[in-house]
């Protein structure tokens, strides 16, 4: 069967769907990340989402029996990997989308996907784009997902609990002048920190701290001798690199001076809670100040 | 010095040498002469141990085979066809090359008479004014020369030459010519030389084989082997007469 | 007679080691971060000396972290400036190099399937890698050289480059085609590919030493050879140069030493094309002067390609390739094009 049959067939099915779906539901427009205007036929029960935080911001606002797909890197929770994967970024394939039938898709990141988003419309789907660099934006970004899930309440509440956590981690740190240094990509590859514009500025400065390198922007590439020089008194791995990354850090030769390996003050942490604008960002703040404050971990409920 | 023993060289299907025997002595120019296909060049390459062949070369006694490259270089030396160089070296440093031979192990080049040898070469080829010249500023016939220099330089006892003066113009294929007739009169040398001119071949060969399809049709001293009955088998022409009346032209 | 003598005098090699020397020197003192002349000179003598170093700043930096870089960063500099040299004349070939070959590309292919598999050799962190490394490039090599000398006996510059061209395109998409079946180890594989020097230490500047010593050196003794090669292959084989043996050796040291580079630095681009071409035009194509210039100068400009990627945006730290790649395609047209026009 051609292509064109198969997106024409596709596109039959989705013509129905969206009137059955009109018949007993309602319609709405709710803005996206990009300020765009997308109309939906709700209620949603068949929603596809290729970034690995909306897929667990849909799973906190209880909504994770809608997901019917998944982009190839979302693996939390655990059961969301039970789902069939589709690819995403750059090959993200329209096929494998469409034959999942969703009533909305939420696709991450407009420069890398203004016309798949655009052969997606055009086949019936609406796209919701979302786009958090910062905590501010991944508030919004709930609400945006609640609004499109039915799930206004939740989403409030969510917010408000991660905005309590926050507050709480806040006023329990005392404001010092002492400076993380986030470590995103190891020596090995060519060092990568983080500056501003990041979750981990953001939690740094919620528990109290300040980032070494807060003169960049994003992620960028640096060079070891700025690490030796700005002399961090903690090192905080987001690398993802397993369990000897940190003796691999301990043990870099130029770096024995440095406070931080001087205190042992090295921590490999969880990359994933640490960089995904997801709720997992309260359990991400809750270790880095159980870290900065030698609390030994108790059994963190998950979030 | 060089006896070929049924020598049969095949390119796939194709025998382009078939079966064929010869031998030359010291103080000979044998000519390889025969229209175009006949086997000669590719006979030329088997003796260089540049194409595999059947058969064996004997030289002074002794299978070509079993000459490691630089102990056959000290023997035998070979000016092709086509000499083109991609970099500017100096005629010195192309000329100096034809030593390679004799210097032994791994960074030493403890060639005693070398210098000598190179500086008589570029003598006899003319070519000491231009020594420090670079070779991709030469003239097509300069080119020629410093590659005779070469292997002029080398010392060998017998010299292999392709079409020693193709694309030269007459003054410069004259000059090469005389140039090896020259260096054939010091004792102990030889000359094989693949001549497309049969009159060139006549006026400085002392033997010949005539090749056709790879067999050889006639091999002999020159004058009994270049016959009008000979050539006519070959080249399907009467080669006396055609020269008979491009002499004729002249008169 | 007059003798005229084809390797450079003495004095010219000391002019070399005091150009490399104050380039080293140079790219020791200027970095990502600024330190004191006078601590920087305070460390190095120190250390020379076997002296008490005063700890700070300084001692780490210096001795510790750009010490070993801006030593790897010459040794590479020179590997891959050497192996271009002697690929260019052997190949009679100046385009000839190990990224325009593909070289890089086998050794890339080698190093991500040792990752991948997981192969590794008891006892070092990164000999599987290595050896991985080096017998891919070699293979490429052949079979780069295999497939050229199929469509083009002569093995003319324009089909050598565009099989090079395809071998690498073929590489990289048998990169990525390793990289989605491998897994969990995705991430670095995929990192790997980029390369680095910046995280290199002296265990490094050990192996690429003895590299460049031992392969270097064995290079280094063909130049006569090389120059029997640049001039014509079946120009060799009548002056007596053993093709074969000699054709073989040199092969297997340029792809051990590109192996070995790629292994350690990632595939930095360019080099081995625009150094020694650069250098032939000062020195002739005599490859006993040309040679050990190439190396000298390969190192020099590697250096200073890397000061550029660590200084230019500090702190952000710039890839090395980057650098080269851009000075080195800017010179690969000017190449190609000069070629083109001459013949």
């Amino acid at each position: 069967m051609s292509k064109k049959t198969v997106s024409l067939f596709l596109c039959l099915l989705m013509l129905f769907s969206v009137a059955t779906a009109a018949a007993e539901g309602t319609t709405f427009t709710v803005t996206d990340m990009f300020d765009r205007e997308i109309t939906i036929s709700g209620p949603v029960t068949r929603i596809v989402a290729t970034e690995p935080g909306d897929c667990e911001i849909l799973y906190a606002l209880g909504c994770g029996d809608a997901l019917v797909g998944r982009g190839l890197y979302c693996d939390y929770p655990e059961s969301i990997t039970a789902l069939p994967a589709v690819q995403s970024g750059a090959d993200t394939n329209l096929e494998e989308i469409l034959a999942l039938n969703p009533q909305v898709v939420v696709m991450n990141d407009m420069a890398h996907s203004t016309e798949q988003v655009k052969l997606l419309e055009q086949n019936g789907i609406p796209v919701i784009a979302t786009n958090a660099n910062s905590l501010e934006e991944v508030y919004e970004n709930i609400r945006l997902l609640g609004k499109v899930m039915g799930k206004d309440t939740e989403a409030e509440a969510l917010v408000a609990e991660m905005q309590t956590t926050f507050a709480e981690i806040a006023a329990k740190s005392e404001k010092t002048d002492k400076t993380i240094y986030f470590e995103v990509m190891p020596l090995e590859w060519g060092l990568w920190s983080a500056g501003t514009n990041t979750f981990m500025h953001e939690l740094a400065e919620i528990c109290g701290m300040q980032n070494a390198f807060a003169d960049l922007d994003g992620w960028q590439p640096i060079s070891q001798e700025q690490v030796i020089e700005r002399n961090p008194d903690y090192i905080v791995l987001v690398t993802g690199m397993g369990e000897t990354a940190v003796d691999e850090v301990l043990n870099r030769t130029g770096w024995g001076d440095i406070t931080a390996i001087q205190n042992g003050a090295v921590y490999n942490a969880n990359s994933y809670s640490m960089t995904r604008p997801a709720p997992r960002l309260m359990e991400a703040a809750m270790d880095l100040y159980h870290f900065l404050n030698d609390i030994v971990d108790e059994e963190v409920p998950a979030a | 010095m060089l006896k070929g023993n049924n020598i049969t060289v095949r390119y796939g299907e194709h025998t382009v040498v078939d079966d064929l025997s010869f031998t030359i002595e010291e103080g000979q120019w044998l000519m390889l002469v025969g229209p175009n296909g006949a086997g000669k060049s590719t006979l030329i390459e088997a003796i260089s141990q540049g194409v595999p062949y059947s058969g064996a070369f004997q030289l002074d006694g002794k299978d070509l085979r079993r000459y490691k490259p630089n102990q056959m270089a000290r023997k035998i030396g070979v000016l092709s066809q086509n000499n083109s160089v991609g970099y500017g070296y100096t005629v010195d440093e192309v000329v100096g090359l034809g030593r390679y031979a004799y210097t032994t192990g791994f960074l030493s080049s403890a060639d005693a008479e070398g210098g000598e040898q190179v500086q008589r070469a570029l003598e006899a080829t003319g070519l000491t004014e231009l020594r420090h010249a670079s070779v991709l500023t030469l003239s097509g016939g300069e080119l020629q020369r410093t590659f005779l220099a070469q292997v002029f330089a080398q010392n060998p006892q017998l010299l292999i030459l392709d079409e020693p003066a193709n694309h030269l113009d007459l003054v410069y294929q004259q000059h090469i010519f005389s140039l090896i007739a020259q260096w054939l009169k010091t004792p102990g040398r030889a000359v094989l030389s693949v001549v497309h001119d049969l009159s060139l071949a006549r006026r400085y060969g002392t033997h010949a084989v005539l090749m056709h399809q790879g067999r050889c049709a006639a091999q002999g001293e020159i004058a009994a082997v270049l016959t009008k009955e000979n050539l006519h088998k070959v080249y399907h022409m009467d080669v006396y007469a055609w020269m008979q009346e491009m002499l004729q032209q002249w008169r | 007679m007059k003798k005229r003598t084809e390797t450079f005098s003495l004095g010219i090699y000391l002019l070399f080691v005091a150009a490399l020397t104050s380039s080293m020197l140079l790219c020791i003192c200027l970095g990502s971060v600024s330190i004191a002349l006078s601590d920087t000179v305070t460390a190095l003598h120190n250390s020379l000396w076997g002296l008490e170093i005063p700890a700070g700043i300084a001692k780490s930096i210096i001795l510790n972290v750009r010490l070993p870089r801006v030593l790897n960063v010459a040794l590479v500099g020179a590997a891959l400036s050497l192996c271009g040299a002697a690929m260019q004349g052997l190949l009679r070939n100046p385009l000839a190099d190990g990224s325009t070959l593909g070289v890089s590309s086998g050794a890339s292919l080698g190093a991500v399937l040792a990752l991948a598999l997981g192969i590794t050799l008891p006892g070092t962190t990164h000999g599987g890698v290595m050896l991985m490394a080096m017998l891919f490039a070699f293979l490429a090599l052949v079979a780069i050289l295999g497939l050229a000398y199929g469509l083009d006996r002569s093995l003319s510059t324009n089909s050598i480059i565009l099989i090079g061209v395809i071998f690498s395109m073929f590489a990289s998409s048998l990169i990525n085609l390793i990289i989605s079946f491998a897994g969990e180890r995705i991430k670095s594989i995929t990192f790997w590919t980029m390369g680095s020097l910046s995280g290199t230490h002296f265990g490094h500047s050990l192996i690429l030493g003895v590299a460049v010593l031992v392969l270097g050196g064995v290079i280094l003794g063909y130049s006569r050879e090389l120059n029997a090669f640049a001039i014509g292959e079946e120009n060799a084989r009548h002056i007596g140069v053993n093709v074969r043996r000699v054709k073989l050796i040199i092969l297997v040291a340029v792809s051990a030493l590109i192996g070995i580079c790629v292994s350690i630095s990632g595939t930095i681009g360019f080099v081995g094309l625009v150094v020694p071409h650069m250098t032939r035009m000062l020195t002739g194509p005599n490859h006993k002067r040309l040679l050990p210039a190439s190396l000298f100068a390969g190192a020099i400009f590697l250096l200073l390609a890397d000061l550029v990627a660590r200084t230019l945006l500090r702190p952000v730290e710039l890839s090395i390739g980057v650098v080269t790649s851009l000075v080195g395609a800017a010179a690969f047209v000017a190449i190609f094009w000069r070629t083109r026009k001459a013949g």
